[in-house]
């Protein structure tokens, strides 16, 4: 636009005659645009495969949308089977299949004429003959296409004869390939994944210094790989479920037959197969979708990124749920302790894994209370301080205009603000973020006369003690709770402190994680035996979790170190 | 409850519910009202007295939503807390001991000590929970075991309380101080650092109030369902709570409060709590021993 345009347009007016473009998504959210669609919806989920090839590809181009489905294949062939030719036809997904595989071990052997494959003749083949009064009595195999195909044409290590268009379109969906053959009314499940994956890294959320540094990836098979490995028992069962009305995610559901208890395992399977979901895409939708209802939103089941603390878990007899796509597991049950738990406490000693298990209680008890506890003493308590540090509190506020909840609330506020921050931007520049935050702004705002240089250094303690805890989600409840504490604080002092405190002990108290208590091991202490939040020296470790009533109380001998009475 | 019931039949067992839903009502609105007295005066005293007792309603009404289980549980967290609070206040004041302050021993009179003072024995009022405990236990099994830690718990708590006053502060001193005990914690000193760490001690005690008042409120509960067998609890919650709080404001000030616990609440315990409750066990274990011997008569007939 020109400025003379500009003048125009600004003193003169001239009709629009223009049709302008305008999209809107939902005229009126009450009328419907379309049916309700029945997608996810199973109303006939056993659709039989037929055995005309032509009827199955109609099917399936149409159940794939094909006409506007880029990335399904469909290939036709002709495949040769002792000297007769078949049509048939291969569907996979462009991206998730390994190219290599299926053209060496699928298509070659089923189109190229090989000579044990050109076999003519009786279809039959004579197992055994005997001649008796001039009758011959023959013991014949029925030629079986299908089993001929699964046991000699295709050198594949899984390989699945289906007879449901579910089955073949759920293979075919996670990367598999889908072989139809014409007269025959079953398909060729055929595993040929290949798609892209990360590799093993280090785990990045849950350090430890002793441990291994191996950690979960996307792909489910990775995964229980892992956790193969470390349990190494043929005992460890892996079962699949799939969650999810149109994803239908594979899940594992795993745990140790013989350990782990027979009424967990059933409570996790029934509460995983009554999920009436579209999508399940994570680890963290999955526990929040099979976690008991709790008043007080803390964690109630542990999420792990560690194949060796899950391994751990299940040798204890607890149940692990992995979901394809997440680099967590799940742990079920989980109680409070073990989210002040670290992976690193059972590879020392007891006195230094105890001494840093306290360090992190006292670091819960930090980030839940301190803010608060300090604006009670400030408000209603000064007595409690010694002189000199009461008449420095004062000095550094006498400055300072706000109300000290306001204050304290913005420093917080921030605080958080920057550990959002830091989280969301690219990684070389987070640490960035963390100086100018923590180091520029505070100072700046002490200087400015908006916050004193004390209650800098709470906020600073408190952010500190929530980084000391383990597991992110309790450290993340704590974080909230906080506020309510520092509500509490300022309204009515200690009092409010107290009355917070045994709300929040009872709504603790009162919540159960399938069916264990949450407080076990600190409250009640009847099944102490094994699941004490401080751990005994490592040949005292008898028992296994007394809560989980698994199936082997003991996991190690009374005397375990044998070695010391030779 | 149930004793009753076999002594007397359902008329037996709903008045003696009726007696002890009010007792429970009784006692936990009145030891509300002075600890929240004690507590505007100490530090709320601009603050106006509901406010302070609503604060403790909201959280027994909260609190009466969970079950029995949990309430026990959070006992089993802060009891600990208590007896050390209480040792450490007796260790801590040990140099502020005097035996002087106990003597003369009998300095009332025997008379006034042993008869006047007998509404002192109301001071055991916390027993009267025991009467209801043994449906609540998971393992009844275990509840003489139950019942003899809690006896010895109460009486350690006991002894050291009555100690540190005894010893702290002279008879004449301490009737008129409004919270002994917070006195005792205001003698604390620890160097130049530490030297007023009564609000600490207070914090322990509200938490031991809170615990206090939902067991009791929860037990009136249970006996009201038992007495109209409701099954869901949940709607009269808000009625007891708002009970208390009602009963809680009828003292005029807290002189009259004082004194309905001083003379009121304790005859009351010693009525109800040991003559009532006592009563109700003796002629029910007679009656049983009764029903027992004519059984071995009528076996030995036939």
């Amino acid at each position: 636009m020109n400025f003379k345009d500009l003048l125009s347009s600004m003193f003169t007016y001239t009709p629009d005659n223009k049709q302008t473009y305008h999209f809107n998504l939902v005229e009126d959210i009450h009328t419907k645009a379309y049916p309700e669609s029945d997608i996810g919806k199973d109303e006939n989920p056993k659709t039989k495969i037929f055995p005309s090839l032509t009827v199955n590809t109609d099917y399936l181009k149409s159940k794939f949308n094909l006409l506007i489905n880029s990335d399904i294949i469909f290939r036709n062939f002709v495949l040769n089977a002792r000297g007769k030719q078949y049509q048939a036809l291969l569907i996979f997904i462009d991206g998730m299949i390994n190219t290599e595989i299926m053209n060496e071990f699928i298509l070659e052997p089923l189109m190229m004429r090989n000579k044990n494959n050109l076999f003519e003749g009786s279809q039959n083949k004579v197992i055994s003959e005997a001649v008796a009064n001039n009758i011959t009595v023959r013991k014949v195999k029925k030629f079986n296409l299908p089993n001929y195909i699964s046991s000699c044409l295709v050198p594949q290590n899984a390989i699945k004869q289906v007879s449901t268009f579910e089955e073949i379109i759920s293979g075919i969906n996670s990367g598999n390939c889908a072989l139809f053959i014409d007269t025959l009314d079953l398909a060729f499940d055929i595993e040929v994944k290949g798609f892209k994956q990360r590799g093993i890294e280090k785990p990045s959320n849950e350090i430890v210094i002793k441990g291994p540094h191996e950690s979960f990836v996307e792909n489910i098979r990775t995964n229980t790989s892992l956790i193969r490995r470390f349990v190494n028992n043929e005992n460890l069962i892996i079962e699949n479920v799939n969650v999810g009305n149109i994803t239908k995610t594979k899940c594992g559901v795993c745990y140790i037959s013989g350990l782990a208890n027979e009424d967990l395992i059933a409570e996790v399977k029934f509460r995983m197969h009554n999920l009436d979901v579209d999508a399940l895409l994570s680890a963290g939708q999955l526990e929040q979708l099979i976690t008991d209802s709790s008043n007080i939103n803390s964690p109630q089941l542990i999420s792990t990124e560690r194949p060796d603390k899950a391994a751990s878990y299940l040798l204890d007899g607890r149940v692990i749920i992995l979901v394809n796509g997440s680099p967590y597991a799940i742990i079920t049950p989980g109680i409070l302790s073990d989210f002040l738990s670290s992976p690193d406490d059972k590879n020392q000693k007891a006195l230094f894994s105890n001494f840093t298990k306290f360090i992190r209680l006292l670091a819960a008890f930090i980030t839940l209370l301190l803010p608060g506890l300090y604006i009670a003493v400030t408000s209603f308590h000064q007595e409690i301080l010694p002189t000199e540090l009461l008449f420095s509190i004062l000095a550094s506020r006498a400055n300072v205009p706000f109300p000290i909840i306001f204050e304290l609330l913005v420093l917080e506020i921030s605080f958080e603000l920057i550990r959002e921050a830091g989280l969301r931007v690219p990684s070389p520049i987070g640490p960035t973020i963390g100086i100018v935050g923590a180091l520029v702004m505070g100072q700046a705002a002490v200087s400015a006369g908006i916050v004193s240089p004390i209650l800098i250094i709470v906020v600073a303690i408190t952010g500190t003690a929530s980084f000391a805890i383990p597991d992110y989600a309790f450290g993340f409840h704590l974080r909230v709770y906080r506020f309510l504490f520092i509500f509490l604080g300022y309204l009515c002092g200690f009092l409010g402190i107290a009355l917070g405190l045994f709300t929040y002990m009872i709504m603790m108290c009162d919540s159960k994680s399938f069916g264990v208590p949450y407080t076990t091991g600190i409250s009640p202490l009847e099944h102490v035996k094994g699941s004490s939040y401080f751990l005994p020296p490592v040949w005292k470790r008898e028992y296994r979790s007394g809560f989980l009533n698994s199936k082997k109380t003991n996991k190690q001998g009374h005397i375990s170190m044998k070695w010391k009475n030779s | 409850m149930d004793i009753a019931e076999y002594l007397g039949g359902k008329t037996l067992k709903t008045f003696i519910g009726i007696v002890f839903i009010f007792y429970f009502m009784f006692s936990s609105s009145i030891l509300l009202r002075n600890f929240c007295e004690c507590l505007k005066i100490v530090y709320y005293p601009m603050t106006s007295l509901i406010f302070i007792i609503i604060t403790f309603i909201i959280v027994i009404c909260i609190t009466l939503h969970h079950r029995f289980s949990s309430i026990a549980k959070v006992n089993l967290l802060i009891i600990p807390l208590v007896i050390i609070s209480i040792i450490f206040l007796f260790v801590a004041n040990i140099e502020n001991f005097s035996l002087d302050n106990i003597f003369p021993i009998f300095g009332d009179g025997l008379f006034n000590t042993f008869v006047t003072g007998l509404g002192n024995l109301g001071a055991f009022g916390g027993i009267t929970l025991l009467y209801f405990l043994p449906p609540l236990l998971k393992e009844p099994q275990k509840m003489k075991k139950v019942y003899l830690t809690s006896v010895i718990l109460g009486t350690i708590y006991f002894l050291l309380c009555v100690s540190i006053i005894l010893f702290m502060f002279i008879s004449l001193m301490y009737t008129n101080q409004i919270m002994p005990l917070y006195s005792a914690a205001r003698h604390i000193e620890f160097g130049n650092f530490f030297q007023r760490l009564e609000s600490v001690f207070l914090l322990i005690w509200i938490l031991q109030m809170v615990c206090y008042l939902s067991i009791v409120s929860k037990l009136s509960i249970f006996i009201f369902k038992k007495i109209t067998n409701i099954q869901d609890e949940k709607p009269i919650i808000l009625v007891f709570g708002l009970l208390i709080f009602a009963i809680s404001l009828f003292p005029k000030n807290y002189a009259i409060s004082k004194f309905i616990e001083n003379y009121l609440y304790h005859y009351m315990v010693i009525g109800i709590s040991i003559i009532l409750g006592l009563s109700i066990l003796i002629l029910a274990y007679l009656k049983k021993r009764k029903k027992k011997e004519l059984n071995a008569n009528y076996e030995e007939n036939h």
